[in-house]
């Protein structure tokens, strides 16, 4: 796919917008030209943001095929609400939004149990194969196994909504206030979910170090 | 300063630090009460292998066709929603998979250039028909006046003959 730089736009619309959201950032701007009908910008909103939400959404719902298909809900939530979007706050922060929405929607309609694979079984996180090239012994990499096994279970452990905090906070380094517009709740509401749900992995993983 | 692990509401400091998004004066004030203060510190080093074990945790990667799934599930989509004309104009100028502009045009081309050689090898035999008709046309007008030079002599000669 060629990747074209966005030009200037003569809409004034868009450039009354792209003013607004210069400070924001610029998927937000890439987001605007979608709502203008240009599709390479969602092309590459798509490219940039791919990775980080299937990740979120696998670590939500620890299951590989299941994140890639509400990933793929997001991202036609995203593009069905093009028309109506307005940079009032990061794009990033409206992605998390969706993407929380969408697996807490799934975490609530009980498919948990349904989908969800043995976590045993799971060999398909990049650190396994990572770990495999490196060429480990067989006791290393067993413990290894071991040791994720553990922290996808202490994860899977928490409420959903101190999980998407954690996972937010940790792998996607959004700020408080960012995670709180994702969760629908305040910044101390936020900061008091994080506390708790570290505790609870403190607590769970203690024996893990070293 | 006051203590993390006993008011919730300074946990952030503890996070921070441990994520290293504490700002450098906060950090300096901070580990002077780290030396100070063993609960925080034990909480500090629990805090950093959980952050460390997290770290490990890679997913793979996405599948391959995960864009094409998704275009598809929008042309899908939008084909509910358009009417048919729309749809095929749609394809063509703004097709949901973007390709360069210039591929647009290469039919109308194509059909340019075959318009072009068809004219170019009908246009001349129309043309040479046309001019070998008109000039069998003023070689006829020519024999008939040639006729006519040598008939007007043989009619008017009996007529000074008398």
């Amino acid at each position: 796919m060629a990747l074209i730089p966005a030009q200037p736009s003569a809409n004034p619309r868009v450039k009354k917008d792209m003013e607004a959201v210069a400070a924001l950032d610029r998927d937000a701007e890439l987001m605007l030209r979608v709502r203008e009908g240009d599709d390479i910008s969602f092309a590459l909103l798509l490219e940039r943001h791919r990775g980080p939400v299937v990740h979120f959404l696998y670590r939500m719902v620890q299951n590989p095929s299941v994140s890639e298909e509400l990933a793929q809900e997001v991202f036609l939530r995203v593009y069905r609400s093009r028309a109506t979007y307005e940079p009032t706050a990061k794009f990033t922060t409206w992605l998390f939004r969706i993407a929380t929405h969408v697996a807490l929607n799934w975490v609530r309609d009980g498919k948990k149990e349904k989908g969800q694979e043995s976590l045993d079984e799971q060999v398909v996180d990049g650190v396994d194969r990572q770990v495999r090239d490196r060429q480990p012994t067989i006791e290393q990499e067993m413990l290894h196994q071991v040791k994720m096994t553990e922290v996808r279970q202490a994860i899977d452990a928490l409420p959903a909504k101190q999980r998407a905090a954690v996972l937010m906070h940790k792998y996607e380094e959004l700020e408080y206030a960012q995670i709180a517009r994702a969760l629908n709740c305040s910044e101390s509401a936020v900061k008091s979910l994080l506390f708790r749900a570290y505790e609870a992995l403190r607590s769970r993983l203690a024996h893990m170090a070293g | 300063m006051n203590c993390p692990t006993k008011r919730n509401e300074d946990a952030e400091i503890l996070l921070d630090y441990c994520a290293r998004k504490l700002a450098p004066l906060q950090t300096a004030e901070f580990e002077i009460h780290l030396k100070q203060c063993p609960d925080c510190s034990r909480l500090v080093e629990a805090q950093k292998e959980v952050l460390a074990a997290l770290k490990a945790w890679t997913p793979g990667p996405v599948s391959a066709d995960f864009d094409a799934r998704l275009y598809a599930r929008i042309a899908a989509e939008e084909a509910q929603a358009a009417p048919a004309w729309r749809l095929w104009l749609r394809r063509i100028f703004q097709p949901p998979v973007p390709y360069p502009l210039w591929k647009s045009a290469v039919p109308l081309i194509a059909a340019c250039a075959v318009l072009a050689v068809a004219l170019s090898v009908r246009m001349p035999d129309s043309v040479d028909h046309r001019l070998r008709a008109d000039k069998v046309d003023i070689e006829q007008v020519e024999q008939t006046l040639e006729d006519f030079d040598i008939l007007t002599p043989a009619v008017q000669a009996p007529a000074g003959s008398m």
